[in-house]
C-alpha cells in the first residue's frame, strides 16, 4: 500500500511541501482544487522532486475542455518524468455552470465520454493518426502537427476518477485507472458499495477485476497527548459534519443507518448553525469514518481496516489543521506515517 | 522602451533558460501556446526569475472558461510577486470550435466580455462583493469564501490582448492594459490601421491615452556575415511565408500591395508546396517585416521604426542555432541587447532641443 499526503494548493509553498514530503518517505502528493488552480502546485512540485508521485485530487474536469486538460496532463508527465497522476471530479451542477459557465448533464455519461476523449487525443498525439472523437459531450476533430506536444517518454498519464455513488464508481471501472474515494467513505462502504460497483463497470468493458486502483482519503486523529485528544477529537467532528451536510455523502450515512443525522447536519448547515453540527457526530460516528487515538493507535486501525482494501491512503489528520509555525519543521502525521509503514511492512513478511 | 524574449513552451527546460533570459538583462519573457500548455512553462518561468517579467503571448482565451484563467493567472500573480501579465489570444473558430470543442461567436465582442468577466470575479476577490456577473457569452454567478483565493498583495495581472484587425484592437482599447501586436503587422500597419482603432477604443471607453501598452513582437535577422544572414534569412522567409497564409494576416500584406503574394502562399500551401512558399517572400517584403542587418544596424532600424509606436519589442529570432530564446546563445543575445539599449541612448540625445546652442 502506498501511503500519501496532501500538497495543499497554495503554489508558492508547494515546492518546500512536497520536498518535504519526499524527503520523509510519503510516496505521493495530492493537490486539490478549491481556491487555487490545481495545476501549478504541481508544476513547482515536480521541477523539485526527484521520487514523490503527484497528482490531483481532484481537479474539476468539466471546468475545462478535456483539450487543455490533455496538454497539461501531458506537460506535466513529461516535466515530472512519468510521475503524474491526473485525478479528476465532477463537482456538483451550480459550481459548473454557475462558478466556471461551462456546461452539465448527465454527470456519469459525460466523466466517461471525458476520459475517452483524453485518450483519444492522446492516442492520436503518440500515432501520429488523425483526431476524430464524437462523441454525445464532446467533439475532438482537428489537430495538425504543430499543436501536437514533442512524443511522451513515458507512459500516458493514469486517470484517477473521485466517486462517491455507484454510477460514477461504475464509470471509474470502465475507463479509469484509479478511483479516488472520499475520507467520507467507510471501510464497510467500500467494502459494500465502492468495489462491487467498481467490479461492475471493470466486467462492462471487459477488464480484468482489479485492475483499477483504489485511493482513499484517510482521516485520522493522531493526538500525541491526552490534552490534545478532546480538541482533535471536536476538530475531527466539524470536518465529519461539514461533508456530512451535502448530499453528496448521503448514500454513506444512509448504508450505516444515519440518514437522520444527514438530514439534520443538511438543515444545520442550511440555518448557518455551523457551531453546533459537531453535536451530531456522535462517538460511533467518529470511529466509523475517522481512525482515532495516538499515532500508534491511529496507524493500527488504518492498517487493520484498509490494508487489504485499497492500494493507496492519503493520509490526512486534524493535526493539519493545527498551524505549525516554521516552515522546516516536519509533517506532523509524521510518527503515523512512520508507524504505519512499520506494520504494513511486517503484514508484508 | 522594454526589449523581450519568447522562451518555448514545453516545461522540461524553461526554468534554465527562462533565468540565462533575466541573466542576459531582458525585461520580459513571453510564453505562447502551441503545442504545450502554457501556463507549466509560466510557472516555472516566475519560480525562477527574481525581476523579469513574465506573461502569456498568447493563452487562447476561448478555450478557457474566464474563471480557470482568472484562478490561473491569479496565482502566477502571487508566484511572480507581481511579474505576471496575462496575454490572451482569440485564435480562430476551427480550433476553438474543432480542437477545443468550446463555443465560439462574434470573437472581439466575446473577447471584450471576457476581459470583462476576468476583472468581475477579480473584483468578487479582493472586495468580497457578490459575483454576479451577466453576459452575453458568459455568466458567472456563483462564488463562496471557501473557493476565493486569498488576497494577494500585488495588486490584479495586468491583461494584454492579442490584435491585428481593427475590431479585436478596439476591444483591446476599451479593456485591456495591452496590446500584442503580431509579427506580421509592419510598423506601418500598426500606425495605420491596429493603433488608431485601439485609440478608438480607448477614447470610446472614455480611457486616457498611455493606459493601454502596445508590444510589438518583431523579426530579426542578425549576423555579421553576410552568409550567416542569408542562411538565417531563409528561415524568417519561411516564417513569413507559413504565417502569410492565415487570412487574418491577408489584410496586412494588402495594405502594402503584396495580396497577389498572401494568394500565392496560400494555392501553394493548398497544394503542399512547402519548399517553394520561402521564395514568394522577396526582399521588399523580408526587409519591411523585419528588422535585417548587423546587430547594430538591426537595433538602429527596430528603434527607429517603433521608438514612437511600441512599448515594448518581443524579438523572434534564431541567430545561428536552433535555439530562439537567450538559454543557449546568450553571447549573440546579450549583444544584441547591448545594441539595442544603445539605439535608444542614440536616439534621445541627453540634452533636449530647445536647450542646446544654436548652431
Amino acid at each position: 500500500m502506498r501511503l500519501d499526503a496532501s500538497l495543499g494548493s497554495d503554489p508558492t509553498a508547494a515546492a518546500w511541501r512536497a520536498r518535504q514530503l519526499e524527503a520523509v518517505g510519503y510516496d505521493g502528493g495530492w493537490t486539490s482544487e478549491t481556491n487555487h488552480d490545481p495545476f501549478l502546485p504541481l508544476v513547482a512540485a515536480a521541477e523539485h522532486t526527484e521520487r514523490l508521485e503527484l497528482g490531483t485530487n481532484i481537479a474539476v474536469a468539466f471546468a475545462r475542455s478535456p483539450m487543455t486538460t490533455a496538454h497539461l496532463a501531458w506537460d506535466l508527465q513529461l516535466l515530472s518524468g512519468g510521475r503524474f497522476i491526473l485525478g479528476l471530479g465532477s463537482q456538483i451542477k451550480p459550481h459548473i455552470t454557475r462558478r466556471f459557465s461551462m456546461p452539465w448533464s448527465r454527470p456519469a455519461a459525460r466523466m466517461r465520454e471525458y476520459i475517452e476523449a483524453l485518450h483519444a487525443i492522446w492516442g492520436a498525439w503518440e500515432t501520429g493518426g488523425r483526431l476524430n472523437f464524437r462523441g454525445d459531450f464532446y467533439q475532438h476533430t482537428l489537430t495538425n502537427p504543430m499543436f501536437v506536444p514533442p512524443p511522451q517518454p513515458h507512459r500516458r498519464p493514469e486517470v484517477y476518477l473521485a466517486a462517491v455513488g455507484p454510477l460514477m464508481t461504475r464509470t471509474a471501472g470502465q475507463v479509469a485507472d484509479g478511483l479516488h474515494c472520499h475520507g467520507f467513505t467507510t471501510a464497510d462502504y467500500i467494502r459494500d458499495v465502492t468495489l462491487p460497483a467498481l467490479r461492475e463497470g471493470e466486467a462492462a468493458t471487459g477488464r480484468p477485476g482489479g485492475e483499477v486502483r483504489v485511493s482513499l482519503l484517510a482521516m485520522a486523529v493522531a493526538a500525541e497527548t491526552a490534552e490534545a485528544f478532546e480538541e482533535h477529537c471536536r476538530t475531527m467532528r466539524m470536518r465529519i459534519a461539514f461533508y456530512g451536510s451535502t448530499p453528496a455523502y448521503r448514500g454513506v450515512l444512509e448504508h450505516h443507518g444515519w440518514g437522520d443525522a444527514q438530514t439534520e447536519l443538511h438543515a444545520l448547515s442550511v440555518k448557518g448553525r455551523w457551531a453546533e453540527m459537531a453535536d451530531v457526530i456522535d462517538d460511533e460516528m467518529l470511529h466509523t469514518i475517522a481512525a482515532v487515538g495516538t499515532p500508534v493507535e491511529a496507524a493500527e486501525t488504518l492498517a487493520e481496516r484498509y490494508g487489504d482494501l485499497v492500494d493507496r491512503l492519503t493520509l490526512v489528520t486534524t493535526l493539519d489543521d493545527v498551524p505549525t509555525g516554521a516552515k522546516d519543521t516536519p509533517p506532523p502525521a509524521q510518527p503515523l506515517l512512520e508507524r504505519l509503514r512499520g506494520i504494513l511492512h511486517q503484514q508484508r513478511r | 522602451m522594454h526589449f523581450d524574449a519568447r522562451i518555448a513552451a514545453n516545461p522540461t527546460a524553461a526554468a534554465q533558460r527562462a533565468r540565462r533570459t533575466e541573466e542576459a538583462g531582458y525585461d520580459g519573457i513571453w510564453v505562447s501556446e502551441t503545442n504545450h500548455d502554457p501556463f507549466p512553462a509560466l510557472t516555472l518561468a516566475a519560480d525562477s526569475t527574481e525581476r523579469i517579467e513574465v506573461g502569456s503571448d498568447v493563452v487562447v482565451a476561448l478555450a478557457r472558461s474566464p474563471m480557470t484563467t482568472a484562478y490561473l493567472a491569479w496565482d502566477l500573480q502571487t508566484l511572480a510577486r507581481g511579474r505576471f501579465i496575462l496575454g490572451l489570444g482569440s485564435q480562430i473558430r476551427p480550433h476553438v470550435t474543432r480542437r477545443f470543442d468550446m463555443p465560439w461567436s462574434k470573437p472581439a465582442a466575446r473577447m471584450q466580455e471576457y476581459i470583462e468577466a476576468l476583472h468581475a470575479i477579480w473584483d468578487t476577490w479582493e472586495s468580497g462583493t457578490r459575483l454576479d456577473f451577466r453576459g452575453e457569452f458568459y455568466e458567472h454567478t456563483l462564488m463562496t469564501p471557501m473557493f476565493a483565493p486569498p488576497p494577494q498583495s500585488h495588486g490584479r495581472p495586468k491583461v494584454y490582448l492579442g490584435a491585428v484587425g481593427p475590431l479585436m484592437a478596439q476591444a483591446a482599447g476599451r479593456v485591456a492594459d495591452g496590446l500584442l501586436c503580431h509579427s506580421l503587422a509592419t510598423a506601418d500597419y500598426l500606425r495605420e490601421v491596429t493603433l488608431p482603432e485601439m485609440r478608438k477604443g480607448q477614447e470610446d471607453a472614455g480611457r486616457t491615452a498611455g493606459t493601454v501598452a502596445v508590444s510589438a513582437t518583431v523579426l530579426v535577422v542578425a549576423a555579421e556575415s553576410s552568409e550567416s544572414l542569408e542562411s538565417q534569412a531563409r528561415g524568417t522567409r519561411r516564417t513569413i511565408a507559413l504565417t502569410g497564409t492565415v487570412p487574418a494576416y491577408g489584410r496586412v500584406l494588402e495594405h502594402h500591395g503584396w495580396g497577389d503574394a498572401h494568394d500565392e502562399l496560400r494555392a501553394l500551401s493548398k497544394q503542399g508546396r512547402w519548399t517553394d512558399m520561402p521564395d514568394v517572400i522577396d526582399d521588399e517584403m523580408l526587409r519591411t517585416i523585419a528588422a535585417v542587418g548587423t546587430p547594430a544596424e538591426v537595433a538602429d532600424t527596430l528603434v527607429a521604426r517603433y521608438g514612437d509606436l511600441a512599448d515594448r519589442l518581443a524579438l523572434v529570432t534564431t541567430f545561428d542555432s536552433t535555439s530562439t530564446d537567450p538559454g543557449t546563445d546568450s553571447r549573440s543575445w546579450t549583444l544584441l541587447l547591448e545594441q539595442l539599449r544603445r539605439a535608444v541612448a542614440d536616439r534621445r540625445p541627453t540634452t533636449p532641443d530647445s536647450l542646446r546652442p544654436p548652431g
